[in-house]
């Protein structure tokens, strides 16, 4: 990130003083907002300042600090600058794949399957999700609970709209993750988007909630997580495991990204490991 | 630990075999002089039998001799036969003695021999000598005689008689003794028995006494092992033996070996029950709390500490990570270093240290009462892998027992490698969790980036479109540039030309207006006439004309009328458009404003039924500067056309000083005193797309009110064209079915208005306009206004014009079709070319093959599966194999066909695949899709 040495080079701070300037802005953040970044990864969240700082040309945090404060628009551009949405359709196909293989037999014995994709920001996994239950005969008893504290993306997600660009990767993707059909059959294309079609929709519920402070609100049989508690400490994501478990019924299932382990976390004895490479994990008590 | 007075069982034993040895011997003693006696015994009986008979018969014999002796002297007279007879003579005398000291005692076969004595001698001398006698002497006649009677004869016979009754009686006296002799055997062969009897009593009681006493102790600690076997691990049971024989040794051993299992149970015990203790405890702290607890608890110590080696760079340091105290208070020193004191010495040493003997300013152990030092402290090195990583102190009130310290030693042996085993795993945890986090931190880095290069990347792109629009702008400047250049001088020619029409212009405008002025001026005139007369034929007041003709006229009138308001609207346009209207300044009565209003206005309301409201602030100054018949003008325009599209509710009128903060910097030049008039109805509105519209000319919303309401709509352009000559404007607010607001707003202007004046008027109206565009804006959106207007929505985008788009995407393009149907190719064909695609076709995969061997400008291939000559599947497989084609697209078309199908085409090489019968929109969706540019990004939506 030559970004970074250019900031360094250019403005001699001492850590200490970055890291005072960067509490004070996110706690003017979570004061202005509500949103509590606290608790985040704090060497993600400084860059994702410093970037912004570059971005605007400004010299110290205070600065972007006082920006905030005084200015709607920094506010919400700093808070879409924290959330990071970076995602795609059937993203590490083979979890898609060991979902499909190892979880969804024992699906099929539920009466009613009630699904939260905690993080969901712009709705790719989401629809990927809805996708691989639509092909498994599940759709009429699933609800999927899409959430993500970002409305700016919830926004996104709810349209269902992808741009085309994107779709050839997504094709491989779906074809990767066991996907049963045309990949076609399920959008419309014009020249910059793929539009899904809005039966896909039907028992998709999207609604804004934050993992940092908000609490359960219901009983699920399966949370999908993946690649968002990398962003935050791991008090946080101690919380956050204790609120999953919180919200997960007995036997269900937890899916995380690939680069997220339950070891090593208070809460790993109470989860069987599914399969283990692609974290999927099944509380047991 | 032998005893003398030791009873061993080999002494038992023996004592036992002693005394059946002795029964035996004595047994054997007795009868063997019993036996001795009575064959002795046996021996004289026949001894004396055989002298007895020998003798007898010698006797006999000797009797015999002499009487043969003394016949064959008779017969012959040979004194040899005298000889033998002499010699029996004195034989017999000698066996008789020999008979007779030998039956001594037997008086009655001593009579019997004395008889035969007797007999003998009376034979003797009778039959013997005296014969003889005869014989020598010579005496026949005696002898004959002698012969004659024979008196030996009867003594011989006698005799004979007398020695078998001897005998028989010396049988019967044998018989006698041989009987008793068996008698005496008898009695031998019971003593036999019954010494036999004796000694098995004798054997068989040793025998039990021994194997008694010894099965009864052997039985014992049998016992007492089968008890302490029973009960599984207490040991606390100990033999305990009465007699002092081996078996007491046997006991005492096993004694001391079950003291020594205890020991050793002890000692398993308590490390098991320690390692159990400590197993899984994760941290270092919490072990050596655990441990301490336990160790001191098993050991009775008081005080406890424990230290852990912390490795340095260059020396090691022995951390406190936990002390034990019964009165649980904090003790012991922090840390120390490898050779420091006596621990650190233990540390250098590597041995344990126990000493009963402690220095007297050890440590006083605290009670509740008073303070008393330690008996004993114990030292203890964890080791290893030959390095001290721990070191644990104890002291205690007693002293330690060597079980205790064994203890102790034992389980530090096992220890070392527990604290080892838990220092690296935490040490693994610590780098396990540092790798997770910064693998996380990776991810999270990875995806800022991505999301930062997106950015970027949607910044630079949008950048290069800006470049390129720029440059395309450019260029085309450039060409109009020249293209100006070339049109200015035409322009300049045309200026001249039009400077020239200009003014030709102006005064035909001027001519027309005037010709308008002076046009509906000349029509007012014919006009009036139409009017009154048709008033006039419309009240019929000679009643000669039938009530249709009446009505006839009347709309002859009234159109008539609205014939003449249009005639003067169009007037007053031209005249003000012809600069021809005279405004004249001067004051205007507001307090009489309202109720001038009222007088005229109230009829229609009420005709219309509708409520007319007139509300004037009291602010409003009095007296107000502007043109009085032009405003009036104005509002009577507003009113009226509020009352004309109000059909029900309420038209209201109110009169406000405008307030000081809506006046800008512009308008305050202008004038300090401000009216705001407003005309609210609840009419028929507005569109807000026609709200310009109604201003002009001859406009109305649209056709239909026209033909509805009537009118010209020259109204709201008069009015908007004299407000603007008052010096102020019209503005609306109205929405569709809700009724419109029209508000004037007007200057006071006591001196006129200028020229100048006009052109503030110009930009005050123009930056109110501004603020109220933006004032709307801000009360229609939630405060992300801003953003909205930064971020199109996606609908917006959605519904960009697409037809050229997506020509864009497909003109030009090249696809090949690869298909045996021909009819799904003329349909395919047609289809895509309708698009702008250009189409090759092949018949089959070879072709397909050598098609795309040539041809290198292929875009996409559309494959079918089932084909002659070569399949889909092998024709994909050879596209990307043997072509090396791997990243043109490919899409396979297959039948309505099962998963393994799909699988198969993927496995080939194939990009995507559709299904048979083809969806023309999910084809072209698929299309755009492989066809879109994928280093393109030009169309996303810039990222936030």
């Amino acid at each position: 990130m030559s970004h970074q040495s250019d900031f360094g080079s250019n403005h001699d701070l001492s850590t200490e003083h970055t890291d005072l300037e960067v509490e004070l802005l996110l706690k003017a953040v979570f004061r202005l907002s509500g949103y509590d970044f606290l608790l985040y990864n704090r060497s993600s969240i400084t860059r994702r300042i410093e970037n912004r700082m570059r971005i605007s040309g400004l010299s110290t945090i205070t600065e972007l600090t006082n920006l905030i404060i005084h200015n709607e628009d920094y506010l919400h551009q700093i808070l879409n600058d924290f959330s990071i949405n970076v995602t795609e359709m059937f993203r590490n196909p083979s979890f898609f794949k060991a979902f499909r293989n190892e979880v969804i037999p024992k699906l099929r014995e539920f009466p009613e399957i009630r699904i939260w994709h905690a993080g969901c920001a712009t709705g790719e996994e989401v629809f990927s999700m809805a996708v691989l239950i639509e092909e498994e005969g599940l759709m009429d008893k699933t609800v999927i609970y899409a959430t993500d504290m970002n409305e700016d993306v919830l926004e996104k997600a709810k349209n269902g709209v992808f741009p085309i660009h994107k779709m050839q990767a997504y094709t491989k993707n779906y074809q990767l993750a066991g996907g049963q059909e045309s990949f076609s059959q399920y959008y419309k294309t014009d020249r910059q988007y793929a539009y899904f079609h809005k039966s896909l929709l039907k028992n998709i519920i999207f609604a804004q909630h934050n993992l940092v402070t908000d609490q359960s609100f219901n009983e699920f049989h399966i949370i999908i997580c993946r690649n968002v508690l990398i962003y935050f400490t791991q008090r946080l994501q101690n919380q956050v495991h204790h609120l999953f478990h919180e919200s997960l019924m007995n036997g269900g299932y937890l899916g995380l990204g690939d680069k997220e382990t339950l070891r090593f976390t208070e809460i790993v004895a109470n989860y069987n490991e599914v399969n283990g490479n692609e974290r999927i994990y099944q509380k047991v008590k | 630990m032998k005893s003398k007075f030791k009873l061993g069982i080999r002494s038992k034993i023996t004592f036992g075999y002693v005394i059946i040895v002795l029964a035996l011997i004595v047994s054997a003693f007795y009868l063997n002089s019993q036996i001795r006696s009575l064959q002795e015994e046996r021996n004289q009986i026949i001894k004396y039998d055989s002298q007895v008979l020998t003798l007898s018969n010698n006797i006999e014999k000797s009797l015999l001799e002499m009487q043969a002796s003394k016949r064959g002297f008779i017969i012959t007279g040979d004194e040899d036969y005298l000889e033998n007879y002499y010699q029996a003579t004195r034989d017999w005398e000698q066996d008789y003695n020999t008979l007779y000291s030998l039956l001594n005692g037997n008086t009655e076969q001593l009579e019997r021999l004395a008889v035969i004595k007797s007999t003998i001698n009376h034979w003797i001398a009778t039959s013997g000598d005296p014969v003889i006698d005869m014989k020598r002497e010579g005496r026949q006649e005696d002898l004959d005689e002698h012969f004659s009677v024979d008196e030996g004869r009867s003594d011989l016979v006698f005799m004979e008689q007398q020695f078998e009754e001897f005998r028989i009686t010396e049988s019967e006296a044998i018989y006698a003794n041989t009987s008793g002799l068996d008698k005496q055997n008898d009695k031998i062969g019971t003593a036999i028995t019954l010494f036999l009897i004796l000694v098995t009593i004798v054997a068989v009681t040793s025998a039990t006494a021994v194997s008694n006493s010894i099965i009864k102790t052997v039985k014992n600690v049998t016992n007492s092992i089968h008890r302490i076997t029973r009960s599984e691990g207490d040991l606390g049971e100990r033999i305990k033996v009465n007699t002092k024989d081996e078996i007491r040794d046997l006991a005492i051993a096993t004694n001391q070996l079950l003291d020594s299992m205890e020991n050793r149970e002890w000692l398993q015990t308590n490390l098991a029950a320690l390692l159990t203790k400590y197993q899984g405890i994760a941290s270092i702290n919490k072990l050596s709390e655990i441990f301490l607890s336990e160790i001191t608890r098993i050991t009775g110590a008081t005080y406890g500490a424990f230290y852990v080696a912390n490795k340095n760079l260059d020396e090691t340091e022995y951390m406190k990570t936990a002390s034990f105290s019964s009165s649980s208070q904090e003790i012991g020193r922090d840390s120390f270093k490898l050779g420091e004191g006596l621990i650190g010495q233990v540390a250098v040493r590597q041995q344990v240290f126990h000493s009963n003997n402690l220095p007297k300013d050890y440590k006083l152990i605290q009670t509740g009462l008073g303070e008393t030092p330690p008996k004993s402290i114990l030292i203890v090195p964890v080791k290893y892998e030959d390095k001290i990583i721990a070191v644990i102190e104890l002291a205690s009130l007693e002293e330690f027992e060597q079980l205790e310290i064994e203890l102790v030693e034992s389980v530090v042996e096992s220890f070392g490698l527990t604290v080892n085993g838990i220092l690296d795993r935490i040490e693994i945890v610590r780098l396990l969790n540092e790798s997770r986090a910064m693998t996380e931190e990776l991810q999270a880095q990875s995806e800022e980036l991505q999301t930062q290069s997106e950015e970027l990347q949607s910044q630079s792109e949008e950048l290069q479109m800006q470049t390129e629009e720029l440059t395309i702008i450019n260029e085309q400047l450039e060409d109009r540039t020249k293209e100006a250049e070339a049109k200015s001088r035409e322009l300049e020619k045309a200026k001249k030309e039009l400077e020239a029409t200009a003014g030709q212009l102006i005064l035909s405008s001027n001519y027309k207006s005037e010709f308008l002025a002076n046009m509906s001026h000349e029509l007012r005139t014919p006009l009036n006439s139409i009017l009154i007369l048709s008033e006039m034929l419309g009240e019929n007041d000679s009643n000669n004309l039938t009530e249709e003709q009446a009505e006839f006229a009347k709309v002859i009138h009234s159109s008539g009328k609205d014939l003449l308001a249009l005639i003067n609207d169009i007037l007053d346009l031209s005249k003000v458009e012809a600069g021809k209207l005279d405004i004249l300044f001067g004051e205007v009565n507001m307090d009489e404003l309202p109720h001038l209003l009222e007088q005229t206005f109230s009829p229609v309301a009420k005709q219309k039924e509708i409520a007319f409201n007139i509300v004037k602030s009291s602010e409003v100054n009095d007296i107000f500067y502007t043109d009085e018949k032009r405003f009036n003008q104005i509002l009577k325009n507003l009113l009226s056309n509020a009352f004309k599209f109000t059909e029900q509710g309420s038209v209201t009128l109110a009169i406000n000083k405008l307030d000081e903060q809506k006046i800008s910097a512009d308008m305050g030049k202008l004038s300090e005193d401000w009216l705001e008039i407003a005309i609210i109805d609840t009419g028929i509105g507005i569109s807000k797309d026609k709200h310009q519209l109604i201003f002009e000319s001859f406009q109305q919303a649209d056709g239909a009110t026209v033909r509805k309401y009537g009118g010209t709509g020259l109204g709201l352009s008069i009015s908007k064209e004299f407000s603007k000559l008052l010096g102020g404007w019209i503005d609306l607010q109205s929405e569709e079915g809700k009724g419109s607001t029209f508000t004037l707003t007007l200057p006071s202007l006591p001196n006129g208005i200028s020229e100048v004046c006009l052109e503030k008027l110009k930009q005050a109206e123009e930056g109110h306009k501004e603020v109220a565009a933006t004032t709307e804006v801000i009360e229609d959106t939630p405060p992300q206004a801003e953003l909205v207007v930064h971020q199109p929505e996606l609908d917006v985008i959605a519904n960009l014009p697409t037809l050229n788009a997506e020509c864009d995407i497909f003109e030009g393009k090249n696809i090949l079709i690869v298909d045996d149907d021909n009819r799904n190719i003329f349909a395919l064909k047609t289809a895509l070319e309708h698009n702008g695609i250009n189409i090759l076709v092949a018949k089959h995969g070879l072709e397909c093959i050598e098609i795309m061997k040539s041809n290198h400008d292929i875009d996409l291939v559309l494959m079918d599966i089932m084909m002659p000559v070569m399949d889909g599947y092998e024709t994909m497989t050879r596209i990307r194999k043997d072509l090396q084609m791997t990243e043109i697209p490919i899409i396979a078309i297959t039948a309505k066909a099962m998963k393994t199908d799909r699988d198969k085409c993927i496995d080939a090489g194939a990009s995507d695949y559709i299904s048979k019968p083809i969806n023309l929109e999910q084809l072209f969706s698929v299309l755009r899709v492989w066809l879109v540019s994928q280093g393109s990004m030009n169309n996303d939506v810039p990222s936030i």
